[in-house]
């Protein structure tokens, strides 16, 4: 089959006093096309040398014809008056005359105002977040109200499994990361303060900033990006495959089933896993502290509860489990928001991560904020 | 092999998973210009054997040639040409979701390259013309597609680069009795307008007996009968008889 006989083309001066007359033949497809290009280009521009009108064109030669070949002869043929074509490659070389004729897109003009529909644009999608948002957020409050009046419909197994996904899984990296931000902090802190002679006060400084900010942070920041990705790509393709849909037909809430256990799951698993964190990062201060300062593991752990008073411990906890309801929810939020397309699963996934994460610091100043005085 | 086949299958053994056996000694072959049809029961392993002369799934025995070259024998450069030679149409369309109508069917037309802008777009028009679409229906997306238009954007795809082989799961399925009887004079008039060879798989008889040269029935992990619709149709075989012969069979037949 490989002998795909080169698209040729002879113009033969015509007969006499006849005008000149252009026979085509041979394989019109896009192998024979490729496989005579140079020979076809150096005709064609010897055959634009006569005038287009009076050219004669025979395409009966033509033994295959293909789009590719038919777009090449309906670009050459457009100003050629008389043309002999076979009936059967008739209609194919209609279609690519009529292809080449539609218009090609207008390009948009340029809008002077664009910075100003761009912001209002912002603002109003802002707006729908937070109104959607808050919608859900109300929702999620009936639903509660509703498993609280009926233990019996709380989702157990898909809590359970949640729980786990988002916390006994998440141990490793977590607490890996917490004993490497321990070290890292104490040794930071550790040289400074040996300048002043204030070695012991390293207990406090790393106490207080593990167990108060970095721990819950820490832990929250990696549900991000392990939880609140796998929630947002989850519903995402259940969107895609219209599961969200077969639920509301079959007249299960989608934020009780699907919302509801999971902002409840990473809302437990996220303080024990900040927990788990606190531990490592403190064990890393440990061990910097021993080889740096010399402060014995004894007298860092007799030294700890004097320095970090029990209600930083609290704050850390509490804080966590806002953040973990935030991340899940963030999370989920995105991903009912996700259209039946690839693209914006990866846009939906990709806002979810860095929407949570942000969502995560500004509750973070907040709580900043708001206990200033306590601890 | 001749030249005269597309597609041969040639002493076929397929397995799914370690020991279940799915095709065992199955022999198939698909001429040029003809429109070879394969029925058989759900679970009969019809859409994996057009997986396997696709060349996505790996056969345990055998051998499946496609315009002469063996999926796992050929070079690189012969099974990229051999794969550009035929189209193939999805049973659920398989647009790409993140691309426009018109981005979808210039897609292979952009990837074979050596094509202008120009002309891919005169291409793509007359592809969209083809199938009965307008132009302005490229600027949509797949999401926003009905079924059949999905059939047809996915069929015009599948047209784009010209094929000799068009290989078609369930064409009909999922539209209605109009459309799908608009859908099969569609790819009867392109046939006829374009000479290829088309191996699909179809429960719908009318679709059949419109379109068919020949059929092969696929039962027992093998091809129980092959050849044209009256000689099948006397098989002995009981999914033969249930399929060809039911009422829905003899009503498709007598028209």
């Amino acid at each position: 089959m490989g002998e795909a006989a080169a698209a040729l083309e002879i113009a033969a001066g015509g007969a006499g006093d006849g005008p000149p007359r252009v026979r085509v033949h041979g394989e019109w497809t896009f192998r024979g096309l490729a496989a005579a290009k140079a020979a076809l280009a150096r005709q064609l521009s010897e055959i634009e040398r006569h005038p287009a009108r009076e050219l004669q064109w025979d395409l009966s030669g033509i033994t295959a014809l293909d789009d590719a070949g038919a777009v090449w002869l309906a670009r050459a043929l457009r100003e050629a008056r008389s043309i002999e074509v076979p009936e059967r490659h008739q209609e194919i070389l209609r279609q690519a005359s009529e292809g080449l004729l539609v218009p090609r897109e207008a390009r948009k003009g340029f809008d002077p105002l664009w910075a100003v529909v761009a912001l209002g644009a912002a603002g109003i999608n802002l707006a729908v977040h937070l109104r959607d948002g808050v919608n859900m957020l109300g929702q999620l409050a009936i639903d509660v109200f509703h498993v609280a009046r009926q233990p019996r419909e709380t989702p157990l197994l898909e809590l359970s499994a949640g729980v786990f996904r988002a916390g006994v899984t998440a141990l490793p990296v977590t607490m890996l990361v917490g004993f490497l931000v321990g070290i890292v902090l104490t040794y930071l802190s550790a040289l400074q303060l040996a300048r002043y002679g204030a070695d012991l006060l390293v207990i406090n400084i790393v106490g207080v900033g593990v167990v108060r900010e970095l721990g819950p942070m820490l832990a929250s920041i990696i549900a991000a990006g392990r939880s609140g990705s796998a929630i947002t790509a989850q519903l995402g393709v259940m969107r895609v495959t219209e599961e969200i849909e077969a639920l509301s037909v079959m007249g299960i809430s989608i934020t009780s089933r699907l919302v509801l256990p999971k902002v409840i799951a990473l809302a437990i698993a996220l303080p024990l896993v900040a927990f788990c964190t606190d531990l490592a990062a403190l064990v890393g201060a440990m061990l910097v502290a021993k080889f740096t300062l010399g402060i014995a593991p004894a007298a860092f752990m007799e030294a700890l509860p004097r320095a970090v008073e029990v209600v930083n411990f609290w704050i850390g906890i509490g804080k966590s489990v806002a953040f973990g309801f935030a991340v899940a929810f963030v999370a989920c939020h995105y991903g009912l928001r996700v259209l039946p397309n690839t693209d914006s699963l990866a846009v939906g996934v990709t806002r979810s991560v860095v929407s949570s994460i942000t969502c995560v610091i500004l509750l973070d100043a907040i709580f900043a904020i708001l206990l200033r005085n306590v601890g | 092999m001749s030249a005269e086949n597309v597609v041969e299958v040639r002493k076929l053994l397929n397995t799914v998973g370690k020991n279940h056996v799915l095709h065992r000694d199955l022999e198939l072959e698909v001429r040029r210009d003809e429109v070879m049809t394969l029925v058989g029961g759900s679970g009969s392993g019809k859409t994996q054997l057009l997986r396997v002369i696709l060349g996505l799934k790996r056969p345990a025995g055998g051998s499946v040639r496609v315009f002469g070259v063996d999926w796992q024998r050929g070079s690189a450069n012969e099974i990229r040409r051999a794969r550009q030679r035929m189209g193939m149409l999805f049973q659920n369309g398989a647009l790409y979701s993140a691309l426009t109508v018109y981005e979808n069917v210039a897609f292979p037309l952009r990837e074979r390259k050596g094509l202008d802008e120009d002309a891919v777009r005169a291409i793509v028009n007359a592809k969209l013309a083809q199938v009965e679409l307008e132009p302005q229906h490229g600027k949509l997306l797949p999401a926003n597609l009905s079924g059949g238009m999905v059939k047809r954007v996915s069929l015009a795809r599948a047209l784009a680069l010209s094929p000799e082989l068009l290989i078609l799961d369930e064409p009909t399925a999922g539209l209605d009795p109009d459309r799908s009887e608009r859908f099969v004079q569609l790819i009867k008039r392109l046939r006829e307008e374009q000479r290829f060879a088309v191996l699909m798989v179809t429960h719908d008889l009318d679709t059949l007996n419109d379109l068919t040269t020949r059929v092969a029935v696929l039962a027992d992990q093998h091809i129980i009968a092959c050849g044209r619709l009256d000689e099948v149709r006397d098989h002995p075989h009981r999914f033969v008889q249930n399929f060809f012969g039911g009422d829905r069979g003899r009503r498709a037949f007598e028209g």
